[in-house]
């Protein structure tokens, strides 16, 4: 019963419009005053404690050095490494674009960042070049959802941060620990470039079908000189990727590195960015971090408030005494987050559904790093379609296309996103290989 | 007076996530420099150069001498205050979203009202938690707590929760006022990067 005034309310308060977090926490804020015994010092303790973990502090990192590597020139020389690499084929520019979006997207976090870094660069240049816009937008609107795929990734980070802490019992009665940052970033390599991979295709059979321009062939001279300009962008990969994976760094170390690195990249080796620059690009980080971390605040209060009241456990119990299996319960969990992927953004969504759906799927046996892949694919999907896709919004503020065009635009590749959905959604080795291959689960 | 808030406000956070993440990057180079440090010592004495092994024994007790382990307290806690203050920062700019699928099918009339609403609901929240965390706070002071690693008095630490959130709940009326009187909401644009406009032009 609580349970559903609890949601109810939370609906209620989000379909006026204000901001999540204070849907949120008003919604636990009157649940508490008048309908439960748990004390308001325990909560007003929470506000505190909620956001005092190391593992947090990799969000403001990461968009950090995201910041300085858009501003930086760095997207640049990826697309420039890029379209010497594979423009000659069927799709040209086009087919660059999904691959600088996939290098770009394992040096940052973000979706919308990464639609921004590469598609404010290469959108004008295929116009000019004779694509239609409708083409280069649906390649860029999808393919930038791979920064939150390929690691780093902001979301992952998310889920890691969301379901920690939690006491869940695993199908035969042992608990089971949940995935950590670094789990889930290795977890997101194989279908991050099998993603990629298959955008490209799509990309690359629409190019072929209607004929659209290519590039001249580069000679490897070029190419080698394009790799060697980006080179210091690239090697960004190897810090994060290779730190996190010998254990050099902690995930947000290496973020923090990866800023500092990026900055210093920006501003000194390619000088795309001058230091009177530098204080702005810290303010808009501050403040989408602090945004995040004000959402992150008010979810961890929500869902300490769900297992006060013991709504995972009870939910996870109903599903087992209904003999519902995981095929079953992983369908229900993707309804579900593509249904809220039409009225939220992904870090509320990961932030309040991780924590209800997470006790559930490891009782239905459902591995933890499968199930943050799973939900990262998911959130890749709800950020290229309406309402309120954000790789959209950023699309159309550089095409100038309306919402509706674009959504026209991007269909094929979101039917190739869904299709890749099922795949991993019940194909769990996709996620699970490399990291037990590297020892890490 | 309110400008200065303004500028002090963005200058606060800019500081505070500027300076966390050098004192990280510091916090490791710390920690493999040592480690480097201490192998150069044994490889400029293996290849007989004590003079260059002094040195670098020289730096690392030096280095050895500087205490980091506060580094990982100290980061926390600044992203704490710059997470209280950004937020009342990000009001002011509108970077907090919301569902607003269904009240963009309302007539212009009832938006408005909602709108107000939505803002108005926000003061009372953060107004709530900000007088929430001035009693925490004002019986926090009257402990001794300290935090484990730097020793600094616990209360002075969440001081950022009342200061943060009455701030912020002074934003949300700055805004509903402005909204009440204008019309206009700050927006904040997601696809606007500033000093891309000269890349463009370049490609």
């Amino acid at each position: 019963m609580s349970a559903l005034i609890i949601f109810a309310l939370l609906l209620a308060l989000m379909l006026t419009g204000m901001p999540i977090s204070i849907s949120l926490g008003l919604t636990v804020l009157t649940f508490l005053f008048t309908m439960t015994t748990v004390p308001i010092e325990s909560v007003a303790l929470k506000l505190f404690t909620g956001i005092e973990k190391f593992e947090i502090m990799a969000i403001p990192f990461f968009i950090l050095a995201g910041n300085f590597l858009t501003h930086g020139g760095v997207a640049r020389r990826m697309i420039r490494f890029a379209s010497s690499m594979v423009g000659h084929w069927h799709g040209g520019l086009g087919l660059a674009g999904v691959m600088a979006c996939a290098l770009f997207a394992a040096v940052s976090g973000s979706s919308p960042a990464t639609v921004v870094a590469i598609g404010s660069i290469i959108l004008p240049a295929m116009v000019k070049q004779g694509f239609p816009t409708r083409f280069g937008a649906g390649v860029i609107t999808t393919s930038g959802a791979l920064g939150i795929l390929i690691p780093p990734s902001i979301v992952m980070v998310m889920y890691a941060v969301a379901t920690s802490g939690q006491l869940v019992i695993g199908p035969n009665g042992t608990p089971v620990t949940s995935a950590s940052v670094g789990q889930l970033f290795i977890a997101g390599v194989i279908p991050g470039l099998m993603l990629a991979t298959l955008l490209g295709i799509t990309t690359w059979y629409r190019a072929w079908k209607n004929d659209y321009p290519r590039l001249p062939r580069a000679s490897w001279a070029e190419r080698i000189k394009a790799l060697s300009e980006s080179f210091w962008g690239l090697f960004l990969i190897v810090i994060v990727i290779g730190g996190i994976y010998t254990g050099a760094f902690t995930p947000t170390e290496a973020a923090a590195m990866s800023a500092v690195y990026a900055f210093v990249v920006a501003v000194f080796v390619y000088r795309d960015m001058k230091l009177r620059e530098v204080g702005k690009v810290l303010l808009d980080s501050a403040s989408m971090s602090a945004m995040l971390l004000y959402i992150i605040t008010n979810a961890v209060l929500f869902s300490f408030l769900m297992t006060s009241e013991n709504i995972p456990q009870a939910m996870a119990g109903w599903m087992v005494d209904q003999g519902l299996g995981w095929i079953t319960f992983l369908l229900f969990v993707n309804v579900l987050l593509l249904l809220a992927g039409n009225v939220m953004e992904p870090s509320s969504i990961v932030l309040i559904m991780a924590p209800i759906l997470f006790p559930v799927a490891v009782r239905l046996g459902i591995d933890p790093v499968h199930f943050g892949i799973l939900i990262v694919v998911n959130m890749e999907v709800g950020m290229c379609h309406p309402p309120v896709g954000l790789n959209l919004y950023v699309a159309s503020g550089i095409t100038k296309m309306g919402i509706t065009e674009l959504t026209v635009a991007v269909w094929p590749w979101l039917m190739t996103m869904l299709g890749f959905l099922v795949l991993v959604t019940y194909w769990p080795e996709l996620s699970l290989f490399l990291p037990r291959m590297l020892g890490m689960l | 007076m309110l400008r200065l808030l303004d500028r002090l406000e963005e200058a606060i956070i800019a500081f505070l996530i500027g300076a966390a993440t050098l004192i990280i990057f510091f916090a490791v180079v710390h920690r493999y420099g040592l480690g480097f440090m201490a192998k150069s010592v044994a490889n400029f004495n293996a290849w007989g150069l004590p003079a260059l092994a002094g040195a670098a024994r020289s730096i690392y007790r030096t280095m050895a001498g500087i205490n980091m382990t506060w580094a990982q307290e100290l980061t926390i806690y600044m992203f704490v205050w710059m997470a209280k203050f950004g937020a009342a920062y990000g009001v002011r700019t509108g970077i907090h979203v919301g569902v607003d699928v269904l009240i963009n099918q309302l007539q212009a009339r009832t938006r408005v009202g909602f709108i107000l609403f939505g803002l108005l609901a926000g003061a009372l929240f953060t107004g709530i938690v900000g007088s929430l965390g001035a009693n925490f706070v004002w019986h926090m002071a009257h402990t001794d707590q300290t935090s484990a690693d730097l020793e600094v008095p616990m209360w002075l630490v969440y001081l950022c929760v009342p200061l943060g959130s009455w701030l912020m709940s002074f934003r949300f009326l700055q805004v509903a006022v402005s909204y009440w009187k204008t019309g206009e909401l700050p927006k904040h644009d997601h696809s606007h990067v500033a000093g891309l406009d000269e890349e463009e032009a370049k490609a």
